[in-house]
């Protein structure tokens, strides 16, 4: 009845990576990659620098070769294609506009390759930079735009030639805090109305977690986990990713005899998966999954320091010496207005608490 | 009086400019003497001396062969020499460092080294005479010049612009004809004016692989006041300078060739 998974997978998928790995001499930065983006897929690769998550961008376009594996474009194994004849678009961290070139013709670069042209050329282009909202600047040169703008006009110079995967590598890097902001947001929708399968690198979670339709968490080559933004932030796979999103409290512990973490000073915290007693381990909260309760249960403490960020309370609490944490709260909650020296109960959901081996 | 150093500086500047360059006025106004030697100032004012040089065969024989080999040599030293660059720039040749200093050698070689170990070569391979072993000098000697100015160029050129155009469609010749090549054409050209002035100019290479038959215009120069000055000499040389002066003044205004030396 139902035809097995993978070719199902195999069927729908509009991009794929199938045992893919990268090795510069003995150094391998990309390690047994399979991952598979549907048709239409907005796909965010997010890890730290050095992470494989840029060689896996640049595999798709073709200016990096896999060492082993496969990439495939719809059905199509593109692995030993070149560049010019994948049909994808890729827009650049430094945008690489053609400095030489007016904002009409880098736009229309692509078009003229494939021989594209007159009135057909002109409309397309001007089509290009209306969809990323940047009009009557065509006969300007890059050098004469701001950064925002020659960023649309990356934008508008990959979507022009209808490519079949748009690839992104950290385009928003570059920009202020609040361009960023609305660039993603903007970014987000031109991609649902071009309907174009996306794979969009990044350092930055919050810009992976808001954009994507799943995001691909990476580190050390190696996949840690695929899945949707809310899966990745509330169930995270592997203790990496539980220490690279949200915002961690990182703390040095070693497994005790009933499988919690000895925090020293007599702070022992339950932990999802443990490990062998006796194991050092990083212990990785998250400072919003911490309640903090006037009393009751949970982990005695004392409010240290207060900070007031606007929508939050971020406290410091000692829970012994040389035991401290970061928790939060709503700034318009009960327990918002605490002062230093106030003593503190701090509910921690087991879940919420990972054990990182130490290596 | 005393005076501020930084006076002291502005004159001594001043002192150079007029010693380096007083050699050129003295070539340039004993050229239009009408006396048959060399004198300074003048004597009277004539410009026969310029149309004995443009008429004399001799002459005319060396300014064309100095063209040609110019001309020659500095168009193969900018296809060889920016390809090697483009090589060398983009990493896709193994010893990139060394292959550099190899290329740029010439650039540092007494010329007369260079000179003597050619005429061995041509030598022992028959070339010794020929247009083309001469050509092929020329190339040697120019060739740094357009290495240096492609590198540097190729230097401050992002690597991504190249894979963008790939990636939007172009193939690897493309990249280069419709993004590199336009990018990279002010140092070129740069470079191109130094080695065609360099070839032009070539004395102690040239000198050694020369055959009887053919000479260029600095060894006629270089020979003829040797057998004794005429201002016909200073006519060529006079020729000469604005030729050069007038090169370097198109390249300023069209490329701002400061930039690249």
């Amino acid at each position: 009845m139902d035809a097995p998974l993978a070719a199902r997978g195999c069927a729908l998928s509009a991009l794929a990576f199938e045992r893919v790995g990268k090795s510069y001499g003995a150094t391998e930065v990309v390690r047994d990659v399979s991952l598979s983006v549907a048709e239409g897929e907005f796909v965010a690769l997010l890890g730290p620098s050095g992470c494989g998550k840029t060689t896996l961008l640049r595999m798709v376009a073709g200016l990096v070769a896999p060492s082993t594996g496969r990439v495939l474009i719809g059905a199509q194994d593109v692995t030993a294609l070149s560049p010019d004849k994948r049909g994808v678009g890729l827009v650049f961290q430094s945008y690489a506009l053609f400095p030489h070139l007016t904002v009409f013709e880098n736009v229309a670069f692509g078009l003229r390759r494939q021989r594209v042209s007159g009135a057909v050329l002109s409309e397309r282009v001007e089509a290009a930079l209306a969809m990323v909202r940047l009009p009557g600047l065509a006969a300007r040169r890059p050098s004469e735009l701001s950064g925002g703008q020659q960023q649309r006009v990356a934008i508008a110079r990959a979507i022009a030639p209808r490519p079949r995967v748009l690839l992104f590598d950290e385009p928003l890097s570059n920009l202020d805090a609040q361009l960023r902001d609305e660039m993603q947001i903007e970014l987000k929708r031109l991609q649902r109305s071009l309907g174009i399968t996306t794979l969009f690198v990044t350092h930055d979670q919050s810009e992976a977690l808001s954009m994507a339709d799943r995001v691909c968490v990476m580190a050390h080559g190696v996949v840690q986990q695929f899945d949707t933004p809310e899966a990745v932030y509330h169930r995270p796979a592997t203790a990496f990713v539980a220490g690279f999103i949200g915002r961690p409290n990182r703390l040095a512990g070693r497994i005790a005899a009933d499988g919690r973490i000895d925090l020293g000073g007599g702070v022992l915290l339950a932990a999802g998966e443990a490990g062998a007693t006796g194991t050092a381990v990083e212990a990785i909260i998250r400072q919003e999954a911490i309640a903090i309760t006037g009393d009751g249960d949970g982990l005695p403490g004392t409010i240290v320091l207060r900070a007031f960020n606007g929508a939050r309370v971020q406290y410091v609490v000692r829970l012994a010496e040389g035991v401290e944490l970061v928790a939060e709260t709503a700034s318009s909650g009960a327990h918002s207005g605490l002062e230093p020296g106030t003593p503190v109960r701090l509910a921690i959901a087991p879940g919420a608490v990972f054990a990182l081996p130490v290596a | 009086m005393e005076m501020a150093p930084g006076r002291i500086a502005t004159w001594t500047a001043w002192a150079v400019i007029v010693f380096l360059q007083l050699p050129v006025l003295v070539v340039v106004l004993a050229a239009f003497s009408t006396t048959s030697y060399l004198t300074i100032p003048p004597q009277g004012w004539t410009l026969a001396w310029f149309a004995k040089v443009l008429s004399d065969p001799a002459w005319l024989g060396a300014i064309r062969m100095s063209l040609f080999l110019a001309f020659g040599a500095t168009a193969i030293a900018l296809a060889l020499g920016t390809a090697a660059a483009y090589a060398i720039a983009r990493r896709m040749v193994p010893g990139a460092d060394a292959l550099t200093a190899l290329v740029m050698a010439p650039l540092v070689m007494p010329s007369v080294v260079i000179g003597v170990a050619l005429l061995q070569f041509y030598a022992l391979t028959g070339l010794r005479g020929s247009i083309f072993g001469l050509l092929m000098a020329h190339v040697v000697i120019t060739v740094p010049y357009i290495v240096r100015a492609a590198l540097t160029s190729l230097a401050g050129l992002d690597g991504a612009l190249e894979e963008a155009a790939r990636v939007l469609g172009a193939t690897g010749p493309e990249a280069f004809r419709l993004v590199t090549l336009p990018l990279i054409r002010p140092g070129l050209v740069a470079g191109a004016l130094f080695a065609f002035i360099t070839s032009l100019d070539n004395v102690p290479v040239t000198i050694f692989l020369i055959s009887a038959r053919q000479t260029t215009l600095p060894v006629l120069i270089f020979s003829s006041v040797e057998m004794g000055v005429d201002p016909s000499v200073a006519a060529i040389s006079t020729l000469l300078i604005i030729a050069t002066g007038g090169i370097l003044l198109l390249a300023e205004r069209r490329f701002g060739f400061h930039r690249f030396i």
